[in-house]
C-alpha cells in the first residue's frame, strides 16, 4: 500500500472534493471541512495537501472562475481522478472489514 | 468610504514564500477567506486572521518550486560538462593556462612560506613582546660610531638594580668550542654558553629533563641539549653525571637536558653553564669592557623610550662623566634582533641572521610574480573565451540572461583557479627541499595547515578566480547574440585592454631580470675584488690554550712540510669586523688618545697575506722590537688621520694601544685591506705582535695538491695534539660566508626571475596562437595573392614586438632609477652599465619574436586551401 497511503487530513480532503462534485476549491472544501467534522483548520493545510494529493495522482485540477472577492483571482478546481476513487474505495473496504470482525457487543457497549 | 484590504506585508510575505506558478490562486484563496472574515467577525480580525495564514502559508515554500529547481541542476552540469570540454578541447591551451598560473601560485605559496619563517623567528618564547636586547652604539675617535651587539658584564644585574621596570635580565656569553672528557673518551661539545639563572625563565626553550628552578644551582652545573647528550652519554641518563672541561679544567655536573634549540632561534646552544663559575670581584666591577649579550624582562606596558632616556644617567652613575661621548645604549626588542640587526655589527650570536629589507623585496617579487600569472590567466581566458561566441549565441537564443552567462564564466574561471592550485601545492612540494637546500632553512608545509592560513590561501585564490575571470565574464556576457551565432567573434578594440596588460606583464618581468641581473653582478664584484690581501690557499685553525703552549714547535713542524708555504698566526680572523682599542701616540704638540681597530698578528702576517707596505716596513722577526711588540704597522686610513696631526712621516711616531705610558714606534703603513665587508668603508686599523696567544693559525697551502696539505696538517696537528681532533675552515669560505645572505637573497631572486619571464612568455604564446588563429583566413588571401612565409610571420609577429618595446621603454628607466639608488648603500659599486639594459631588451624581444614566430610559421607554412575553407 506504500505510496497509496492516505493521511488522515488527506482522506478528509480527498473525501470532500468528492463530495462538493466540480465546485472544489481550497476555500470551499476548508469550508466542507469544518461544516461536516467540525474540525478548523488553516487554508495553508489544505492547501498544502490538495498540490501533494494532485502530486500523488488522487486529484486532478483545472483553473475556474475568477469573482470580485478574490480580487479577481482565478480558482483551482480539483476534481477526484479514478485512481483517486479506487484509493477511497479501498480505505472504505478496509475499515469494513475491521468493522465487520469487531464483536456487535462491544460495539454496543 | 475605502474598502479594507488585507495587509500588504502579509501579502508580500506571500508572494515572497510562494511559487509564482501558484501565488495567484493561493492568493485569491487567502483573500476570499479575508473577505467572509470581513463580513462576519470585522476588519481587525480579518487582518490578524490574513496574516497568519500568510505566516502559515510559509510552510508550503517548497509547493510547485521542485520542477524549477531540477531545471537549474541540469543547467548548471551542462556549465560543468562544457567547462571540462573546452579544458578538454583545447590541451595546450588550458595547460599553459593553467600550469602558468599554477607557477605563479607556487612561487607565491613558497615565498609566503619563507618569509613567515622569518617573521616567525624567535617566535615562540612567549615573553617575547617584553624581551628585549641592549645594544650600545660605539664612537670611538675617528672611527664611525657603530652600533654593536655587546654589552658589558654588569650592566645586566645593576640595570635590574636600578630600575624596577626592568623585571629580570640574562647574559650570554659564549665559551665557543669546549672539549669534555667523559671517563676515557673526549668530545668537542661546539657551543657552550654562559648565562644566568633566569635563562630558562625568560626564554622558553624546552627542557626534557631536569627541574627549570634547579638548573644553575651549583657554579658548575651544565645543561645539555638532546643530541649532546646523546652524543656523550648515549642512552644513559645524563642527569646527575660528571664531565671534565678540559681548558679550565672543570669539573662539571649535568643537571638537565633541553630539547635541541630550533632552527628559527637567534641564540644557537648545545650546552648551558651558569656564569657563576667566572663571577668574580673584577668582573663584577668590569666596566668597560665588552665581550657578551645581555638580555632585559621589562614589566608590562613600560615606555621603552623613556626606560632608554634614563640609560645615559646609568652610564654616568657606573662610568663616569666622559663615558657619553664613548657609549650610547638602547633596547632591541626580541622580534627584531633576526631581521633587524642589518646594521650591528659584532653580533656573533645571531643565528642566520637577515635583512628585513631583503623580506620586503621577496614579499614584492611574490606579488608581482602572482600578478604576471594571473594576468596571463585573464588573458588567456578572454582570448579563449572568444571562441566560444556561437555557444553563448546559442545560450542566450534560448533564454539565458546576462547574468546567468557572467556567472557562468566567472565559475569557470574560478574552478580552473583551483585546479590550478591543487597543481601549485604539487609543485610546492617537489620544489621544497631544493628551496630549503638553498637559503639554509628548514620550511615546512605544515604551515598551510593552519587554518587562518588555510581560509587566506582558499580567499585569494577565489579572488584571484573572480578577478581574472570579471573581465571576459562581462565582456562574452555583453555578445549580441545574432552576431554572435553569425561567427563574428570580438570587435577589434576590445584587444586594446589585452594589449595594455600584456605591456605590463613584460615591463614587471624586464624590470625584475634587469635588476636581478645588476644584484647579481655588485655581488660577484664584492666576491671577487682585490681585497688587499690574498684569501686563497689559506687554511685556518683555531687555536686553544694547550695548543698555544706549542705554537712555535707547531709553526716549524708545519713549515717542514712540502705542501706548506707559510704559516702565521693570529687573534682574529680576517673577513669579520675586528674588535677595537684604545690608542695613544704622539702629536706635534701634545700626547693625543684615540682609538682604533686592532689586531695582533705574527710578525710574518703581512708577508704572509702579500699586504703592499706604503712606507716604511712590515713587521719582522729580524727586529727585536718587532717581536717584542714594541713596533706598530697602521693602515692608511689610520695614518691619514694620525698625518693631520704630526709634522712630517707618520712613520717613527711614537704609539702605542692605550694603557701605558712607554710607547713603542709605528714602523710602516700598510695599504688598506678589506678585512670585513665590502659595503662597509675600511676603518683605521693597526696591528702588533703581542705575547698573548694566539686564537688561530693560518697556514698557506702550495696550489695543486690540496688534499696533501690538509694531510700533511692534520698529521702534525695530531702528532702535537692528540687530545685535539684536528678540524679547520678555508679562509675564502669563511669570506664568502659573509655574503650568505646577499647569496641566498640573488639566487632566490633569479629563480623567481627566471619563472616571470617564463610565465609572461607562457601568456604570450597563448594569446599569440590565439591571435593567429583567428587571422587564419587573411593569411591564406595573403598567400594565395603571393606574400611569402617570411612576409607573414612578419606581419604576424610585428604586434608583439610593439608590445615588447613599450614595455621595455617603460621597466627600462624605472629600473635604472631603482638600481641606482640601491647601488649608492654599497661603498664599492660595480655601476650600472647600460649594457645590460641592451641586452636584456633584446632578450626579452627575442624571446618574445620565438614564442610568437614559432606560431605564425606554422600558418605561413600552411596550405591554404585548408584554411580558406573553414567557414
Amino acid at each position: 500500500m506504500r505510496g497509496t497511503y492516505l493521511g488522515e487530513l488527506e482522506e478528509l480532503v480527498l473525501l470532500s472534493v468528492a463530495a462538493l462534485v466540480d465546485s472544489a476549491y481550497a476555500v470551499a472544501v476548508r469550508a466542507e471541512i469544518e461544516g461536516r467534522a467540525n474540525r478548523k483548520v488553516n487554508i495553508s493545510a489544505i492547501h498544502a495537501s490538495l498540490y501533494r494529493l494532485e502530486d500523488k495522482g488522487f486529484l486532478d485540477s483545472h483553473m475556474g472562475e475568477a469573482t470580485n472577492k478574490r480580487g479577481g483571482k482565478s480558482k483551482r478546481i480539483f476534481t477526484v481522478t479514478t485512481y483517486g476513487y479506487k484509493t477511497l474505495k479501498e480505505a472504505q473496504t478496509v475499515r469494513q472489514s475491521f468493522w465487520g470482525s469487531i464483536p456487535q457487543l462491544s460495539a454496543q457497549k | 468610504m475605502k474598502t479594507p484590504v488585507p495587509p500588504s506585508y502579509a501579502r508580500r510575505m506571500l508572494k515572497w514564500f510562494i511559487a509564482d506558478s501558484i501565488y495567484h490562486e493561493v492568493e485569491g484563496d487567502l483573500q476570499e477567506l479575508f473577505e467572509d472574515r470581513l463580513e462576519a467577525e470585522g476588519v481587525r480580525r480579518a487582518r490578524w486572521q490574513y496574516t497568519k495564514d500568510a505566516l502559515f502559508s510559509i510552510r508550503n515554500f517548497k509547493l510547485r518550486r521542485i520542477r524549477n529547481n531540477f531545471n537549474h541542476l541540469v543547467m548548471y552540469k551542462n556549465y560543468l560538462k562544457i567547462a571540462f570540454r573546452n579544458l578538454l578541447k583545447h590541451k595546450g591551451y588550458s595547460f599553459i593556462n593553467i600550469f602558468g598560473l599554477a607557477l605563479g601560485m607556487a612561487s607565491c605559496l613558497l615565498i609566503l612560506l619563507f618569509v613567515n619563517n622569518e617573521f616567525d623567528f624567535d617566535g615562540f618564547h612567549k615573553k617575547k613582546a617584553n624581551l628585549y636586547r641592549l645594544d650600545e652604539v660605539q664612537t670611538f675617535g675617528s672611527v664611525s660610531s657603530q652600533k654593536v651587539a655587546l654589552s658589558m658584564y654588569p650592566m645586566g644585574p645593576n640595570l635590574v638594580t636600578d630600575y624596577p621596570e626592568i623585571t629580570n635580565f640574562t647574559r650570554y656569553w659564549t665559551m665557543g668550542k669546549t672539549l669534555a672528557r667523559k671517563e676515557d673518551k673526549q668530545y668537542y661539545i661546539d657551543n657552550i654558553s654562559r648565562v644566568d639563572t633566569s635563562f630558562f625563565e625568560m626564554f622558553d626553550f624546552k627542557l626534557v629533563d631536569g627541574i627549570k628552578s634547579d638548573l644553575f644551582n651549583e657554579p658548575s652545573d651544565l645543561v645539555l641539549s638532546q643530541s649532546t647528550a646523546r652524543m656523550i652519554f648515549g642512552d644513559e641518563n645524563p642527569v646527575g653525571k660528571t664531565l671534565r672541561m678540559t681548558g679550565n679544567d672543570i669539573q662539571v655536573t649535568v643537571t638537565g637536558v633541553f630539547e635541541d634549540v630550533p632552527d628559527h632561534s637567534h641564540l644557537q646552544f648545545d650546552a648551558l653553564i651558569s656564569t657563576k663559575f667566572w663571577d668574580d670581584e673584577n668582573r663584577r666591577n668590569g666596566w668597560g669592557s665588552n665581550y657578551l649579550n645581555t638580555y632585559l624582562e621589562l614589566s608590562n606596558n613600560v615606555d621603552v623610550e623613556a626606560l632608554e632616556a634614563k640609560f645615559d644617567d646609568f652610564l654616568v652613575r657606573h662610568m663616569g662623566d666622559e663615558v657619553l661621548d664613548y657609549y650610547e645604549l638602547f633596547l632591541q626588542p626580541l622580534p627584531d634582533v633576526h631581521l633587524g640587526s642589518m646594521d650591528i655589527t659584532h653580533d656573533y650570536n645571531n643565528h642566520k641572521k637577515f635583512a628585513r629589507s631583503s623580506v620586503n623585496i621577496f614579499l614584492m617579487l611574490a606579488f608581482f610574480v602572482l600578478l604576471i600569472a594571473s594576468i596571463n590567466f585573464m588573458n588567456l581566458s578572454t582570448a579563449r573565451a572568444a571562441t566560444r561566441g556561437r555557444e553563448i549565441g546559442v545560450r542566450k537564443s534560448i533564454g539565458a540572461i546576462k547574468e546567468q552567462i557572467t556567472g557562468q564564466f566567472l565559475a569557470e574561471s574560478i574552478l580552473f583557479t583551483f585546479i590550478a592550485l591543487l597543481f601549485a601545492v604539487g609543485l610546492c612540494f617537489l620544489a621544497l627541499q631544493p628551496l630549503n637546500n638553498i637559503i639554509d632553512r628548514e620550511l615546512s608545509m605544515s604551515l598551510y595547515l593552519v587554518p587562518l592560513n588555510l581560509i587566506v590561501i582558499l580567499a585569494t585564490t577565489m579572488l584571484i578566480g573572480l578577478l581574472s575571470g570579471v573581465y571576459p565574464a562581462l565582456v562574452m556576457s555583453g555578445f549580441n547574440p545574432v552576431l554572435a551565432l553569425k561567427g563574428s567573434g570580438l570587435s577589434g578594440s576590445k584587444s586594446i585592454f589585452r594589449n595594455v596588460l600584456v605591456i605590463f606583464q613584460y615591463a614587471i618581468a624586464i624590470a625584475i631580470i634587469i635588476g636581478t641581473i645588476l644584484a647579481t653582478r655588485q655581488l660577484d664584484y664584492m666576491q671577487n675584488l682585490d681585497l688587499g690581501f690574498e684569501k686563497d690557499l689559506v687554511v685556518t685553525m683555531d687555536m686553544y690554550g694547550d695548543t698555544n703552549e706549542k705554537y712555535d714547535v707547531l709553526r716549524s713542524e708545519l713549515m717542514n712540510q712540502s705542501n706548506i708555504l707559510d704559516v702565521t698566526a693570529t687573534t682574529q680572523k680576517l673577513g669579520n669586523n675586528l674588535h677595537q682599542t684604545s690608542m695613544t701616540y704622539d702629536g706635534d704638540t701634545a700626547r693625543i688618545n684615540g682609538s682604533s681597530s686592532f689586531v695582533v698578528v705574527d710578525v710574518n702576517f703581512m708577508d704572509f697575506y702579500e699586504m703592499d707596505i706604503l712606507e716604511g716596513r712590515g713587521l719582522s722577526k729580524d727586529y727585536a722590537e718587532d717581536n717584542n711588540g714594541r713596533s706598530f704597522v697602521v693602515n692608511q686610513t689610520l695614518a691619514k688621520e694620525i698625518a693631520s696631526t704630526v709634522n712630517g712621516d707618520v712613520v717613527g711616531t711614537p704609539f702605542h694601544f692605550g694603557g701605558t705610558d712607554t710607547l713603542g714606534t709605528i714602523v710602516g703603513v700598510v695599504k688598506d685591506f678589506n678585512y670585513n665587508k665590502l659595503s662597509l668603508r675600511v676603518e683605521p686599523l693597526f696591528m702588533s705582535r703581542q705575547p698573548w696567544g694566539w686564537s688561530e693559525v693560518n697556514v698557506k697551502l702550495k696550489s695543486g695538491d690540496l688534499q696533501a696539505g690538509l694531510r700533511d696538517i692534520e698529521q702534525v696537528w695530531t702528532t702535537l695534539f692528540p687530545q685535539r681532533p684536528f678540524e679547520y675552515q678555508f679562509l675564502d669560505d669563511h669570506i664568502g660566508e659573509m655574503y650568505q645572505s646577499e647569496q641566498q637573497l640573488t639566487k632566490v631572486i633569479s629563480i623567481l626571475s627566471v619563472l616571470a619571464i617564463i610565465i609572461a612568455s607562457l601568456g604570450l604564446f597563448g594569446l599569440a596562437s590565439f591571435t593567429v588563429r583567428q587571422r587564419l583566413k587573411e593569411m591564406g588571401i595573403r598567400k594565395v595573392l603571393g606574400a611569402t612565409v617570411s612576409q607573414i610571420v612578419m606581419i604576424l609577429s610585428k604586434k608583439f614586438t610593439l608590445l615588447v618595446l613599450i614595455a621595455f621603454a617603460i621597466a627600462a628607466p624605472l629600473t635604472y632609477y631603482l638600481m641606482d639608488e640601491w647601488m649608492a648603500g654599497y661603498a664599492y659599486s660595480v655601476g650600472i652599465g647600460l649594457g645590460i639594459f641592451l641586452i636584456v631588451g633584446i632578450g626579452s624581444w627575442l624571446i618574445a619574436l620565438i614564442t610568437v614566430s614559432a606560431q605564425s610559421f606554422r600558418v605561413a607554412k600552411s596550405n591554404p586551401v585548408e584554411t580558406l575553407r573553414i567557414e
